[in-house]
């Protein structure tokens, strides 16, 4: 389920910040996304391999630096599985909204 | 991106009513689950019928008349008989809040979808679709009724 891969890749403070910066600017450099994270170049490495494995970023090569482009489409599925769920609740607000006035 | 779904409903009523309606076991009936099953009460386990869509056990978590109502479950079971505290759930919360009008807004957020399991969210798909499927069927017939 691509959903749950993705949600599993922003449930992390790190992960959540890069795809924050990236939403401003992308694409951006490996080296610009991995500046003041409070890790590592290497752990900023890692964390950005969870975001290429779930699909939410990916890496191209431009000359001689790597950039990372947010993948919109597989952003695109996570909103809309989101979306359903809102329209869930939405739905069970209006049938908690109806019995109320309804039946006073 | 989000872990928590959060909407809200104006209602013409008082919080109490509102809270009844939500907190009431023989009331919650009326517009959420068809049947429940068990003690509707803070930590207690009971469960949601939702007729030929499954069932669903619930963990009452808050009971604050005439504000709040919480429960945790586990969105993705069609079918999810158990301890839900043993297993990666799903915290939902009511809140109403009265307006300065006499209406009451209600606030509902269902949150923790970024630390469930790939398999749970696969199941959550087609339970909320079955959901969705159901409450509509739901709908149908109250307005046939009326």
């Amino acid at each position: 389920m691509i959903e749950a891969e993705i949600y599993k890749a922003l449930g992390d403070p790190i992960r959540l910040e890069i795809v924050k910066r990236l939403s401003h600017r992308s694409p951006s450099t490996v080296g610009e996304l991995s500046k003041n994270l409070g890790i590592s170049r290497q752990g900023a490495r890692k964390q950005l391999q969870v975001l290429i494995n779930a699909n939410v970023v990916h890496l191209k090569q431009r000359g001689r630096q790597t950039d990372v482009a947010l993948d919109t489409k597989t952003l695109q599925i996570a909103r809309q599985f989101i979306t359903k769920l809102e329209n869930q609740w939405d739905d069970r607000l209006e049938a908690l909204k109806k019995y109320v006035e309804e039946s006073d | 991106m989000q872990d928590t779904i959060r909407r809200e409903i104006t209602i013409k009523a008082s919080k109490e009513r509102i809270y009844e309606a939500i907190a009431n076991p023989e009331q919650v009936t009326k517009w959420f689950p068809e049947t429940l099953e068990g003690n509707y009460e803070v930590g207690e386990q009971p469960i949601f019928g939702f007729g030929d869509y499954g069932k669903n056990q619930i963990c009452i978590i808050a009971a604050q008349p005439h504000e709040y109502f919480a429960y945790r479950w586990v969105p993705g079971a069609n079918h999810f008989l158990g301890d839900v505290l043993i297993v990666p759930n799903t915290l939902v919360e009511f809140r109403i809040a009265e307006q300065a009008d006499g209406t009451c807004l209600v606030t509902l957020t269902e949150s923790g979808f970024a630390n469930l399991p790939i398999e749970l969210m696969e199941s959550a798909f087609d339970q909320n679709s079955g959901g969705w499927d159901f409450m509509l069927s739901r709908l149908v017939k109250h307005c046939e009724a009326a």
